[in-house]
C-alpha cells in the first residue's frame, strides 16, 4: 500500500447520503439537495453547521447553489466553494477539488452534492424542454435561433441536439473502426444493459429494481438514435446525492471505515471537450491515454488492483468505451471482453454494480461514487467480496480512484 | 418553424457563403491550416490573419446516426433523419445531415458531396448526398 501518493493520506469520504430516486418526486431540487446533504452529514457523524466547504457541478446542470444550501441548512460560513463544468465529466473534478481543498487547509468538512429534478426542469433527452431550451420560440411561425456556444450552432440546425444522438455517432464509429457487425454491437451493448439491469434488480434503491430485462425486450425496444435502443440510454429522473470529504485523519476519527481518495483527475485538451461535438483525430479516443496513466500513477495502483468500477453510462456504449479508455481492455478489444468476460458479479471486473445510470438512476456520476463507497465499506447490494480499490470514471477522463 | 444558426462575427462568413451555395472553411493566412468551426486564432501558429477558403465539398462519412426518436418538436416531422460527421477531402470535419438516399444506404466511409438546402429566406445549410 506504500507509494499511494498525493491524496491517499490526506483526504477521505466520511459520509454519503441520497434521496429516493424516481421519475418524478414531489420535492424540488432544493429540497432534495437538503435531504441528501443532511443524510451525508448524518452518515459522517458531522453537524451540518460545521460544514465549511462545498463543491458542485456548474449551472445549468446544478440548479441548487451553495448559497441556497448555506441559507437553508444554517451553515455558519463556507471558507471554500467551487464548481466544475461539463456535466458528468465533473465527477472526478468535484472529488479532486474537495480533496485538494481539505489537503490545502482551505476547509475541513467539504460537502459535494448533486440534485436533479428533471420532472420539473428539462430532461436531458429532450432538447425542447427546460430552461430556455425552446429558445423562446413557442409558436410554429417563429424560427429557433441557436446561439453560438461550444459549436451548438453548427449542430442543432441538423437535429443533433441530445447526448444520446452524439453517443450514437461514437458507437457507430466504434463498430466501423473495429469491424463489428450490427449483431456484434447489439450483443455487446445488450450484454451491458442486461447485466446492469440484473444488478439493479438486487438494489433496493434502484428505479428498475422490479423490472426485469431480457433479450427479447432489449432487442424489441424501439431505436432512439441508431444503433442505440431505448435500453441503451440512461434513465431520466429526480433525486439527489451527496458525500462528505474530510481529512483522512478526521475521517478516521469519525468512523471505522473511511474511504480514501487515492487520486482524482480532470483532463481537457483541444477537441477533446467532454461532450464535444467537434473532435479531431480519432473520435474514439475521448481523452489522452496520459490522463488515465496519471490517474493510476497518482493513486499508486495498477489496473489489476481495481476490484470494482463504476463507469459513467449515459449510454451503454460509454461503459464499453470506458473499459478501453481506462485500460481494462485493449483498444478495440472491449466488445469481445464484454461478450466473453462480461461485467457481472463473477467477471474479472464487476462494473456498475448498482445498476448504473441505465438502471439505478441518473445522478450524473454521483451515484457511482456513492456505490463505490458502499463497495469499499462492504455494504453494497451486489457486494464484490473483499473490494479494496474502486474506480469511478467518466468517458472523457474525469475519474477518481478510491480505496478502503 | 426552422432551427437556424445564430451567427457571430466569427461564424457569419461561413453561413453567408452557404447561402450562396459555397462551402468554405477558415484558413490561416500564415500557415495555411484549415479549421472548422472557426477560431479567433490559428491553433497551430497563433496567426491572426484568418480568412476563408472555398473547399471542394467532397468528403466521406466518418460516422452517422439515424435518428428515429425526436428530441425536439421542430424535428418531429423529419423522423427518421440521418446525422453525419463528414470528413472533408481537405481535412476538416463537419456535422451535417445526409440527404438524397435511404438511411439504410448510409455507411461509414461513404463518399459524399455537398448540396445546399435553403431553410429560410436568410439561411441555407450545407447537407451531403452520396457522390455517385
Amino acid at each position: 500500500m506504500t507509494g499511494r501518493a498525493v491524496l491517499r493520506n490526506t483526504a477521505a469520504i466520511a459520509g454519503i447520503g441520497q434521496t429516493a430516486y424516481a421519475k418524478a418526486l414531489e420535492p424540488t431540487a432544493w429540497e432534495l439537495a437538503v435531504e441528501a446533504v443532511l443524510a451525508a452529514c448524518a452518515d459522517a457523524g458531522v453537524d451540518v453547521a460545521d460544514v465549511d466547504g462545498m463543491c458542485r457541478f456548474t449551472a445549468p446542470f446544478e440548479t441548487v447553489s451553495e448559497a441556497m444550501l448555506v441559507r437553508a441548512l444554517g451553515i455558519r460560513e463556507l471558507s471554500f466553494f467551487a464548481q466544475a463544468p461539463h456535466g458528468g465529466e465533473a465527477l472526478g473534478a468535484v472529488v479532486a477539488h474537495a480533496a485538494a481543498a481539505v489537503s490545502a487547509g482551505l476547509a475541513n468538512v467539504v460537502v459535494v452534492y448533486r440534485a436533479l429534478s428533471q420532472s420539473k426542469g428539462g430532461r436531458f433527452g429532450r432538447a425542447d424542454r427546460g430552461d430556455g431550451a425552446d429558445r423562446g420560440a413557442t409558436d410554429p411561425d417563429t424560427d429557433i435561433v441557436v446561439p453560438e456556444q461550444d459549436n451548438l450552432s453548427f449542430a442543432w440546425p441538423y437535429g443533433l441536439m441530445s447526448p444520446g444522438q452524439l453517443f450514437a455517432l461514437w458507437a457507430r464509429r466504434y463498430a466501423a473502426v473495429h469491424g463489428l457487425t450490427d449483431e456484434d454491437l447489439t450483443r455487446t451493448l445488450g450484454t451491458i444493459a442486461i447485466t446492469q439491469r440484473q444488478y439493479a434488480n438486487r438494489n433496493p434503491a434502484a428505479m428498475m429494481r422490479d423490472r426485469k430485462l431480457d433479450w427479447d425486450t432489449y432487442r424489441g425496444a424501439r431505436m432512439i438514435s441508431e444503433p442505440l435502443r431505448l435500453f441503451d440510454l440512461c434513465l431520466e429522473n429526480d433525486g439527489a446525492c451527496a458525500f462528505v470529504i474530510t481529512s483522512a485523519q478526521t475521517a478516521r476519527a469519525l468512523r471505522d471505515d473511511p474511504v480514501y481518495v487515492l487520486s482524482a483527475t480532470q483532463t481537457l485538451s483541444p477537441y477533446r471537450e467532454p461532450m464535444g461535438i467537434y473532435t479531431g483525430g480519432e473520435m474514439l479516443e475521448l481523452f489522452p491515454p496520459a490522463a488515465a496513466d496519471r490517474l493510476f500513477g497518482q493513486a499508486g495502483v495498477t489496473r489489476q488492483d481495481i476490484d470494482v468500477a463504476e463507469l459513467y453510462d449515459a449510454t451503454s456504449y460509454m461503459t464499453l468505451r470506458s473499459l478501453e479508455s481506462y485500460g481494462f481492455a485493449a483498444g478495440g478489444a472491449g466488445w469481445r471482453y464484454v461478450l466473453e468476460q462480461g461485467t457481472g458479479p463473477d467477471s474479472p471486473l464487476p462494473v456498475n454494480t448498482h445498476g448504473g445510470h441505465l438502471s439505478e438512476a441518473y445522478l450524473h456520476g454521483m451515484n457511482g461514487i456513492l456505490e463505490a463507497v458502499r463497495q469499499l465499506r462492504g455494504t453494497a447490494s451486489s457486494q464484490v467480496a473483499g473490494a479494496e480499490v474502486a474506480l469511478v470514471g467518466a468517458p472523457a477522463g474525469s475519474a477518481t480512484i478510491l480505496a478502503r | 418553424m426552422a432551427v437556424v444558426p445564430g451567427m457571430t462575427e466569427l461564424t457569419a462568413p461561413y453561413w453567408q457563403a452557404a447561402s450562396e451555395g459555397r462551402l468554405v472553411v477558415q484558413e490561416c493566412g500564415s500557415c495555411g491550416r484549415l479549421t472548422h468551426p472557426p477560431l479567433p486564432a490559428c491553433p497551430r501558429c497563433h496567426g491572426r490573419d484568418l480568412g476563408w477558403r472555398a473547399v471542394s465539398g467532397t468528403g466521406t462519412v466518418y460516422s452517422y446516426t439515424i435518428v428515429r426518436h425526436p428530441t425536439h418538436f421542430a424535428f418531429a416531422g423529419q423522423i427518421p433523419y440521418t446525422i453525419a460527421l463528414v470528413e472533408l477531402t481537405e481535412g476538416p470535419w463537419l456535422i451535417s445531415a445526409i440527404t438524397g438516399c435511404e438511411p439504410a444506404e448510409v455507411h461509414a466511409g461513404m463518399p459524399v458531396r455537398a448540396t445546399f438546402r435553403q431553410l429560410t429566406d436568410a439561411v441555407t445549410l450545407p447537407y451531403f448526398e452520396p457522390a455517385r
